[in-house]
């Protein structure tokens, strides 16, 4: 297992590199100077212009370009053009805010999923499984910005109960769950909704498919309760492919906390990284496209693991 | 919509009824949604006689004004009608869906047919490359790219549509690796048809219901994308209506002016839906063991 992970993350580097390599490619192409961000328009002398390219090395050929910025994001040494500070410390502050909104998203969808699907699973085409099917269709056909606009003009406006922006009370530091939890509550409800309906529709065609297996009948007439069939037999068979979907929501959850970011004003790395688009800021657009990468393909290892502990066929095999 | 059928209504066999087309005509949920559907169209196409107003005149003496009969969704913090913004934002935003679609579902066809028909490496690269473009975070691309290029509503409609073809590309390398040894393509091969004319000729044809069902679901998709970029400023630029930008715009004035963001959250919210239901509604009809 070891050496597997090994060999997974070993293919983060190639992922990594071409991911970054196309971003700063698109970065060189596009319209704007950086250093026109960076300099107010009365000082835009050209000796200006051209002295603070080539502080920040902008006059040097992009391939070197990219190379260098590689090399200091790899040794922690890159800084962003905005403030000079270490890009990995300006991730490192956002980058909290959206691993916990995508673990407790995540952790809620399945916490409702689960539950729902084996209801819907276990009475198929009853009362219960067409409103699980019917809610499904409003979720995927939900806009997720309006729906946490919606939130906030109840909870916040109308209310008052929660706030509305942030992710802590100014003045507040760290990630105290206590502290943290009014501002997460809403974009988690609005990222849970979002990817809820593949969750269910997944687990419920998971859990049937055990359900009609061979093993299912023979422990029936074995005569064991209902109970024990489904936590002992079916639950971790069926669990297999919901592992599968979890793994692959983890990109959809980071593209999702783009818009869900911005409709919360939460400073996480969704904020990040389209305001660093926004101005030419190269050091931090190549920073969270990299750790995006890396994000992704750390979901995609934790699902691996999972199928290792949930069955022996692959643990052994 | 099948040319062979019998064209005299007596002849036609009560069998017949039995066809996808029934189960479609059927099934009360595809109804509703192609109801829905051509409603929305409908209203689009019409959308500059049904207006009150034109879409960006500023209604000074009435910004902000709640729905009433004069202003039946209100108006916006310049005091633009809100009924007419979202009825001219309709043609903006089914464009972009629907040609989106056809983007992507280009870009799909081929490469799952060239993918599928090749074989071989050719289809490992190809594969390999849909596999990296499912799992890229590609909203983080596109905001980058139209952060970068600035937007524009072509750039919007290729950004878009480039990104959503891997799934389109997976469905037709499956049906045209399932159709490639059948006989009617050796026959076709034995003839001496060149690999593009059986691809066009023979292949896509049989995989049309599947593209079909399959493109339906991709503008309901293309919609809320194109939605989520103007709701962050990515995407069609004001003046220009869409229902994104108007939700944006309503933002700042939540509290006291909640119809600005409403109803044009509730017309992506029907319109999505509406693409939803049809393109379940054909699945069920042709295809029902079809996971799109």
């Amino acid at each position: 297992m070891a050496a597997y992970a090994l060999r997974r993350l070993a293919a983060l580097v190639p992922l990594v590199f071409g991911v970054t390599a196309i971003t700063f490619a698109l970065l060189v192409l596009a319209p704007g100077d950086p250093v026109t961000f960076l300099i107010p328009p009365e000082q835009r002398g050209a000796a200006d212009l051209a002295a603070m390219r080539h502080e920040l090395g902008l006059d040097r050929p992009p391939p070197v370009q990219y190379v260098s910025m590689m090399r200091d994001l790899v040794t922690g040494r890159l800084r962003s053009f905005g403030d000079r500070r270490p890009t990995l410390a300006r991730v490192g502050e956002a980058l909290p805010v959206t691993l916990i909104l995508t673990a407790a998203s995540m952790a809620l969808t399945l916490a409702l999923a689960i539950p729902i699907a084996l209801v819907a699973a276990l009475r198929p085409y009853s009362l219960v499984d067409h409103g699980a099917t019917l809610f499904s269709l409003l979720g995927i056909s939900l806009p997720s910005f309006w729906f946490g606009l919606g939130l906030i003009y109840v909870f916040t406006e109308q209310l008052a109960w929660l706030p509305a922006t942030g992710i802590r009370p100014t003045g507040a530091t760290g990630y105290n769950p206590l502290v943290i939890a009014p501002y997460l509550l809403m974009p988690t409800i609005v990222q849970a909704l979002s990817i809820l309906p593949v969750m269910v529709r997944y687990a419920r065609s998971s859990l049937l498919d055990q359900l009609a297996q061979e093993y299912v009948r023979v422990a029936r007439s074995k005569g064991l309760r209902e109970r024990t069939i489904l936590r002992r037999h079916i639950a971790r068979n069926a669990l297999v492919p919901v592992v599968t979907v979890t793994a692959l929501l983890v990109p959809f959850l980071l593209s999702g906390s783009v818009v869900v970011e911005t409709t919360f004003a939460l400073p996480g790395l969704g904020q990040l990284a389209v305001n660093a688009a926004l101005a030419r800021d190269y050091p931090i657009v190549l920073t969270t496209t990299a750790i995006a990468g890396v994000l992704v393909v750390a979901g995609n290892l934790a699902a691996d693991i999972g199928y290792f502990y949930l069955d022996p066929r692959i643990r052994d095999g | 919509m099948d040319s062979r059928a019998p064209s005299t209504p007596e002849r036609q066999p009560r069998t017949g009824r039995r066809g996808p087309w029934h189960r479609f005509a059927r099934n009360p949920r595809a109804l509703a949604g192609a109801a829905l559907l051509a409603a929305f169209f409908g209203v689009a196409l019409a959308a500059p006689r049904l207006a009150p107003y034109p879409a960006d005149a500023p209604h000074l003496l009435a910004t902000l004004h709640p729905p009433d009969r004069a202003y039946l969704l209100g108006t916006d913090n310049l005091g633009r009608d809100i009924l007419s913004r979202v009825l001219a934002a309709s043609r903006v935003t089914l464009a972009i869906g629907i040609l989106s679609m056809l983007v992507s579902l280009v870009a799909g066809i081929l490469i799952g047919a060239l993918a599928g028909y090749a074989g071989g490496q050719v289809d490992a690269a190809l594969m390999r490359l849909t596999d990296v473009v499912l799992a890229v975070p590609v909203f983080f691309l596109t905001v980058a790219f139209l952060a970068l290029f600035g937007p524009s509503i072509p750039g919007l409609i290729c950004i878009i549509g480039l990104t959503a073809w891997p799934p389109t590309a997976r469905l037709v390398r499956a049906e045209v690796l399932a159709l490639r040894h059948r006989d009617f393509v050796s026959a076709a091969t034995a003839v001496g048809a060149s690999g593009g004319r059986i691809i066009v000729r023979h292949l896509l044809p049989n995989v049309v219901a599947v593209i079909a069902i399959s493109a339906t679901l991709r503008v309901g998709l293309a919609i809320l994308t194109e939605a989520g970029l103007s709701f962050l400023g990515l995407g069609v630029q004001p003046p220009a209506p869409s229902w994104g930008n108007i939700i944006a715009d309503g933002r700042a004035y939540l509290g006291i002016a909640w119809w600005v963001s409403c109803f044009p959250g509730l017309c992506i919210f029907l319109a999505v839906m509406a693409f939803n239901l049809v393109g379940d509604g054909l699945r069920d009809a042709f295809d029902p063991r079809l996971v799109v």
